[in-house]
């Protein structure tokens, strides 16, 4: 067959008649690519009888499945590579954006100023806020909802934030059984600062120097 | 973290450190309640206990995110779950930090600050959004005639 298909390529070629001959007579030698090949393949067993007996015995004691077992039962005493979650958990960074939160002054005075600028930039359009002035005369948000289903938590809220009142906080942990419940409110965003205030103040100091 | 401390080799040590884990576990009971609860028996040095009562181990001698780990406070039983550590001890946990909640000067204490709560979804306490704000559209009421 390859002879053939060589003869074909030759004709198609275009190569003069007079030399097909001697591409003929090379091609026609199958020497060459049997001496080129290598049988990497298992060598047959013995055909002795002690032979045929040994493999007999493996075979119908399932040496091989035994083994199998054997390294199974192994690894089961080696240190596993994963960590057991949640009794271990993974390294985390000081920058991770996980779960929003409003935060507070040391005094107990929200932050937030309702300048809109995290909704502004936010690239989900997943920030609501509308602001009103408060009894004592200062800017603040009557409504701050963020949508947790439309966020792509990109951080850019965190960013735009001049008064550091937005963040994403550490917490990653917060999945919900039904949708509605991650259609946050200010109330539980602000909630979520005043639980998680101890890990966001320290994220924070670790960063300090590179902001 | 000291890495390069001696593992236990030889079977001797390997089943000397069998014994400890189970004294460590509390006898055999103890042992089997702990690997059926936890899918682990490690031993370690015991570094603190939170305001829950969940217990925080450390041995530097497994690699790093098996070398701290949690035991949850007994009073969630089988219920344990990623979100029962307070965020005092989160950093720790997470290996963001090498300093206990205790020796951390950056984590502040204000007044203001609410005690940490587990993850409510699926009980009676989960969020229920609602609106903080006035409704601007008011249903008419037909003047009365």
């Amino acid at each position: 067959m390859a002879t053939a298909v060589k003869l074909f390529a030759v004709a198609k070629a275009g190569v003069t008649p007079a030399l097909r001959p001697a591409v003929l007579a090379r091609m026609l030698s199958t020497s060459t690519p049997q001496q080129s090949y290598k049988n990497i393949s298992r060598p047959d067993s013995k055909t002795d009888w002690p032979n045929i007996l040994d493999e007999a015995i493996s075979t119908l004691a399932l040496k091989e499945i035994l083994v199998g077992f054997g390294l199974t039962l192994g690894v089961m005493f080696r240190e596993p590579a994963t960590i057991n979650y949640p009794f271990e958990k993974g390294p985390l960074s000081p920058r991770f954006r996980g779960e929003h939160a409003l935060r507070r002054y040391p005094s107990g005075e929200e932050r937030c100023i309702a300048c809109k600028l995290c909704e502004a930039i936010c690239p989900a359009q997943a920030i609501t806020i509308e602001a009103e002035e408060r009894a004592d005369g200062s800017r603040r948000t009557t409504r701050y909802d963020i949508d947790m289903t439309k966020c792509i938590y990109c951080g850019f809220c965190q960013e735009a934030c001049p008064v550091d009142a937005i963040v994403e906080g550490p917490n990653f942990e917060f999945s919900t059984e039904t949708h509605e419940e991650l259609l946050y409110n200010k109330e539980k965003l602000l909630d979520n600062g005043d639980r998680w205030e101890p890990e966001i103040a320290s994220n924070i100091h670790a960063d300090h120097l590179y902001r | 973290m000291a890495g390069n401390l001696p593992r236990a080799g030889t079977l001797a040590e390997k089943i000397q450190r069998f014994r400890r884990i189970v004294d460590q576990s509390g006898g055999l009971k103890g042992f089997f309640l702990r690997l059926q609860r936890i899918d682990d028996v490690k031993e370690g040095k015991l570094v603190g206990v939170d305001k829950f009562g969940n217990k925080y181990y450390e041995n530097p001698l497994y690699f790093v995110g098996r070398n701290r780990w949690v035991e949850y406070s007994d009073r969630y039983g089988y219920d344990y779950d990623g979100s029962q550590i307070p965020a005092e001890w989160y950093g720790w946990m997470h290996y963001k930090t090498d300093k206990l909640p205790s020796e951390d000067p950056t984590r502040p204490k204000y007044k203001w600050i609410k005690e940490h709560e587990e993850n409510p979804t699926g009980t009676e306490r989960a969020y229920v959004p609602y609106s903080t704000t006035r409704p601007k559209i008011e249903a008419w009421k037909p003047p009365k005639a």
